[in-house]
């Protein structure tokens, strides 16, 4: 094979592993986002789960569902709080362990790109030497 | 700390430093903004909480208007001014005496006034790596300016 076919190859090696490293940082900014809005999410139903505990138990909880207000069990109310922040907490852990995966393809990613990039210029200094 | 930190800024290089300084500008101002919404937010706590002091001053069976749209205000009467509806959050809202309503947004308030505060500390301490980044920035451009 000769020099210059060797070096397309390993120039369009370059950019197919740089667009996929591009990929790579978008899913890791769209992780941030979700996780941002879940962790919000998590403190506001926390700061709910406070304030019914300390009802009494025959206050009155309504629930707000599109136009209609709706009147809880206090009961029901809590379950279903704490049924949520356990949801929550779980999307969070997975987001978290999806993002470790993410970040480490991505050093992978531009290790290799990195390694590539010494031999495509090593490559052209030895072309323009002959 | 600040010590610390400009030695290392001292051993980057200009572009190092030139990140170093952007990245803490951003956080100063996205940490400014938090500051201004918790501000915002504590602010409407307690013209909530001077309503509802004036609200349990009223009698009830007293006449007044309520606002049905921006423009729109129906004539009613006062009915019980000693319950309240509170929103908590996710949709969720608790009856409450006037009393326990006021507590509830003292509470919040002081919540609020807080988190502010452990804020401020925070945003001081990046403000003080920006500066110190834009100081060490400035002393590198003009060490290199004259040598060229």
């Amino acid at each position: 094979m000769s020099s210059s076919t060797v070096l397309r190859e390993l120039q369009r090696d370059f950019e197919a592993k740089s667009n996929d490293l591009s990929k790579l940082q978008k899913d890791i900014a769209k992780n941030h986002q979700v996780r941002k809005k879940y962790t919000i999410q998590l403190g506001e139903n926390e700061l709910v789960l406070k304030e019914l505990d300390i009802l009494n138990e025959d206050a009155n909880v309504y629930k707000l569902i599109g136009p209609v207000l709706v009147k809880q069990d206090l009961a029901e109310a809590n379950a279903n709080v704490r049924k949520r922040i356990e949801y929550i907490s779980a999307e969070l852990k997975r987001l978290d362990g999806n993002l470790q995966d993410l970040e480490e393809k991505q050093n992978s990613k531009k290790e290799a790109m990195f390694k590539l990039q010494e031999r495509i210029q090593s490559l052209q200094a030895g072309k323009a030497k002959a | 700390m600040a010590a610390a930190a400009a030695a290392e800024m001292e051993k980057m290089s200009v572009e190092q430093v030139k990140a170093v300084k952007e990245q803490a500008d951003m956080e100063v101002n996205i940490l400014q903004d938090s500051l201004n919404n918790i501000r915002t937010a504590t602010s409407r706590l307690e013209v909530a909480s001077s309503a509802l002091e004036d609200l349990s001053l009223r009698p009830k069976g007293k006449k007044l208007l309520v606002p049905l749209t921006a423009s729109l205000y129906v004539p009613g009467t006062l009915d019980d001014a000693d319950k309240v509806l509170v929103d908590v959050g996710t949709g969720y809202f608790i009856e409450k005496t006037t009393a326990e309503g006021k507590d509830y947004c003292d509470r919040k308030i002081n919540l609020l006034r807080s988190n502010f505060d452990q804020l401020v500390e925070v945003a001081a301490k990046k403000k003080s790596i920006a500066d110190e980044a834009a100081v060490i920035l400035q002393a590198k451009l003009k060490h290199l300016a004259p040598a060229t």
